[in-house]
C-alpha cells in the first residue's frame, strides 16, 4: 500500500508536469519546424549519396528505411530536454532547496519532469515527422516496428536521462556543466548513431561502439522502427535495461555524494 | 514546561570557495592552479527553540541566517556540530523531517507558474501521501483562512504577489507541520498584505501551535510576529532574548513628538542627547538619548518655557534597533 502511494505520487507529478508542458506546446510547435528542415537536408544529402552509390541498399537500409531511422532518431534527439540546463539553474538561483525539502527522490522526481515532458516534444515531433516522412517517402517498409517503438523509444529516452543526469549532477560541484553535456550530445550525434545507423560505420569503429550505452538512446529505436526483421528486440531491450541499470546507480552514488557537498546559492 | 522543537548545538558551515584574482594572466593561472579559501557561513551556533515559540532569526545580508535555515531543513549537511529538529537529525533524516516541517522561501516560488493554485495543493497532498479526506478537509480550511477562494482557479502567472504569498503559505500548511520556517515571507509585499499575513501566521501559531522559524529584514514581521529573537552577525550568534528585551537594551533614542501652545518661538534647550529633527510651526519633533537626558528633564524644561498642549513618546522603528546592533558589535570588534 504505501509502495503504491509512493509510486502514485510520481503519477500525479507526470500528470501535472504534462499540464503544465501543454502551456509550451506552441514553443515545441516552433522547434518542430527545425526538424522539418534537417529532415529535408538529409533527403537531399542521401538521395545524392544512394544515386552515386548506385545501389538500391547501402549497409542493409534502403533509402526509404534510412530516411525513416533518421525521421526516429531526429524526432527523439529534438524530443529532449536539457538537464544540464536544468539543474544548473536550479543550483544557481538556488530553486533546488524547494525540491530538497519535499518528501520526494530528487532523481525520480526529475526523471518523471523529464519523461512528462519528452511524452509532449516526441508526439508532437513524431506527427510532423511522420507526416513529413508519408507525404515525400510513403509508409515505412516494415509497419510493425513501429508498433514496437513507444516500448524501446521509452527505455531509450529513460537511459538518455540517467546519462544526461549523470553529467548534469555534476552541477552540485561546480558552476558550469553545460560543456560536458555539449560533448555527450556530439557523441551521441556521431557513434550513437544518430546521423546514421550504425552499421554504416568503419568495421572497427562499429566494434566499439556495440560496447558504449550510447547505441540504447536513439540507436535501438531506431533499427526496431525500421529494419525489424534484423533486430532481436528482446536483446535490445535487456541491452538497454543493463545500462539503465549501471547508470541509474551511478546517477544515484554521484546524487549521495553531490548531495553532501552541495552549495545552495541564494539567500 | 513545553517540549524543544529545534536543538542546535554548535553547528557550523564552512564553504570552499573559488579564489579569483583580477586580469586575464591571473584568470589562466586560476584554471590551471586554483586557489581556494575556506568561508565560515556560520560559526558555532547553539540554541533551543521550545514548541509553539515565535523565533526571529535575524542578521544582515550575508549573516548565515539562511545558512542555518537550509541546514535545519537537511538542504545542507554542516561542517561542524549538531541539530535536531523534532527530535530528527535533518541532513540524515531529511524525508522522515519534511513531512513534519514547512517552509517558505519568501523569493523562490513552488507554486506551478502556468497552473492555478488548486493544481499545487493537489500535488502536495500527493507528494505528502495524505489521505483523500484530511486532504479535502485541510485545504477548504486553509482556503478559508486564507481567503484565496476567489483566485485558486487562476492561473498563478495572473496573480499579484500578495495573492500569490498567501497561497504559497497556505501550500506549505496543507500537511500540518509542526515547525514552520519563514524565510522572508512578507518581502516585496505592500503593507496591508503584510498585516494580513501576520495575522495569519499567528493566528496559525496560536489556534495549532505551530512553531515558527522567521526570518526578516522586515522589522514589523519581528514586531509583529516574534516573541523572541536571535541576532546573527558574521556566522556567529550576537544576541538571544524576548523581542522586548532586544528593544530596551539597544532602544537608546525615543522619538518626542509635541503640540506646543504658542507658535514659533525659538527652543533653548542646549541639553545634551537631545536633538531638534522637526519644527513645523506648533509642531516640534525631537529625538532623545535617554542614557544622557531623561524625557522628564526635557518636557520641564519646555514646560517651564511654553504650554505643552499634546505629547507622544514612541520608540524608533526595529530597522534602527538591528542597525545600531550592527554597529555596535562592528565597532567592538
Amino acid at each position: 500500500m504505501n509502495a503504491l502511494t509512493k509510486t502514485f505520487k510520481y503519477v500525479y507529478i507526470g500528470r501535472i508536469t504534462l499540464r503544465n508542458q501543454l502551456a509550451y506546446v506552441v514553443d515545441f510547435l516552433v522547434r518542430s519546424l527545425f526538424l522539418l528542415l534537417i529532415l529535408y537536408i538529409f533527403l537531399q544529402l542521401w538521395r545524392t549519396t544512394y544515386a552515386g552509390e548506385g545501389t538500391a541498399t547501402i549497409a542493409g537500409y534502403s533509402f526509404r528505411q534510412l530516411m525513416w531511422y533518421l525521421v526516429v532518431t531526429e524526432s527523439m534527439t529534438l524530443a529532449c530536454p536539457s538537464l544540464c540546463t536544468k539543474l544548473e539553474e536550479e543550483v544557481k538561483s538556488g530553486d533546488v532547496a524547494i525540491k530538497l525539502v519535499r518528501p520526494i527522490h530528487f532523481i525520480a522526481f526529475h526523471y518523471t519532469e523529464y519523461m512528462s515532458e519528452v511524452a509532449i516534444r516526441f508526439t508532437v515531433n513524431s506527427v510532423l515527422g511522420g507526416m513529413l516522412g508519408l507525404a515525400v517517402l510513403g509508409p515505412p517498409e516494415h509497419a510493425i516496428g513501429f508498433l514496437w517503438l513507444p516500448v524501446v523509444a521509452f527505455a531509450g529516452f529513460t537511459l538518455n536521462f540517467m546519462l544526461g543526469m549523470t553529467i548534469a549532477l555534476s552541477a552540485f560541484w561546480v558552476e558550469e556543466t553545460r560543456g560536458l553535456e555539449f560533448v555527450y550530445n556530439k557523441f551521441l550525434f556521431t557513434v550513437g548513431g544518430m546521423l546514421m545507423p550504425i552499421e554504416l560505420f568503419p568495421e572497427a569503429l562499429q566494434h566499439v561502439v556495440r560496447w558504449l550505452p550510447l547505441q540504447g538512446v536513439v540507436y535501438a529505436p531506431a533499427k526496431t522502427a525500421v529494419a525489424f526483421d534484423s533486430v532481436d528486440v528482446p536483446s535490445l531491450l535487456l541491452m538497454q535495461a543493463g545500462w539503465i541499470v549501471v547508470f541509474g546507480l551511478i546517477a544515484a552514488a554521484v546524487y549521495l555524494r553531490g548531495v553532501k557537498k552541495l552549495n545552495v546559492n541564494g539567500g | 514546561m513545553a517540549q524543544v522543537s529545534i536543538r542546535v548545538e554548535e553547528l557550523g558551515k564552512t564553504f570552499r570557495v573559488k579564489r579569483k584574482r583580477e586580469g586575464f594572466k591571473a584568470g589562466l593561472k586560476g584554471l590551471l592552479k586554483p586557489e581556494y579559501e575556506e568561508k565560515a557561513a556560520v560559526e558555532e551556533v547553539s540554541f533551543t527553540v521550545r514548541q509553539g515559540e515565535k523565533l526571529a532569526f535575524l542578521g544582515p545580508n550575508g549573516a548565515g541566517k539562511s545558512t542555518t535555515i537550509k541546514m535545519l531543513t537537511g538542504i545542507l549537511h554542516p561542517s561542524s556540530g549538531h541539530a535536531e529538529v523534532l527530535g530528527l537529525n535533518p541532513w540524515k533524516e531529511r524525508t522522515k523531517l519534511s513531512h513534519r516541517i514547512g517552509s517558505v522561501f519568501g523569493q523562490k516560488s513552488q507554486l506551478w507558474y502556468h497552473l492555478p493554485p488548486s493544481d499545487t495543493f493537489e500535488l502536495m497532498s500527493r507528494i505528502y501521501e495524505l489521505r483523500r479526506s484530511d486532504y479535502r478537509r485541510r485545504r477548504d480550511e486553509l482556503i478559508e483562512r486564507f481567503g484565496i477562494g476567489p483566485y485558486l482557479n487562476t492561473a498563478v502567472r495572473k496573480l499579484s504577489l500578495g495573492e500569490r504569498m498567501r497561497c504559497e503559505i497556505a501550500v506549505s500548511l496543507l500537511h500540518r507541520p509542526q515547525v514552520i520556517f519563514l524565510d522572508e515571507p512578507t518581502i516585496g509585499l505592500d503593507v496591508v498584505v503584510k498585516q494580513h499575513i501576520r495575522e495569519l501566521v499567528n493566528e496559525l501559531n496560536r489556534e495549532e501551535g505551530t512553531t515558527l522559524f522567521l526570518t526578516s529584514h522586515d522589522a514589523g514581521d519581528v514586531e509583529r510576529l516574534c516573541d523572541r529573537a536571535i541576532v546573527i552577525n558574521g556566522g556567529r550568534k550576537m544576541f538571544d532574548d524576548r523581542v522586548e528585551v532586544m528593544k530596551l537594551r539597544y532602544l537608546t533614542h525615543k522619538t518626542v513628538r509635541m503640540v506646543l501652545g504658542e507658535g514659533p518661538r525659538p527652543l533653548r534647550l542646549q541639553l545634551a542627547g537631545v536633538q531638534e529633527q522637526q519644527r513645523d510651526g506648533v509642531k516640534l519633533t525631537l529625538s532623545i538619548d535617554t542614557t544622557v537626558t531623561s524625557i522628564e528633564t526635557v518636557l520641564s524644561r519646555i514646560m517651564a518655557d511654553q504650554r505643552l498642549i499634546d505629547v507622544t513618546v514612541e520608540d524608533p522603528p526595529m530597522e534602527e534597533i538591528i542597525t545600531q546592533m550592527y554597529s555596535s558589535s562592528a565597532s567592538s570588534r
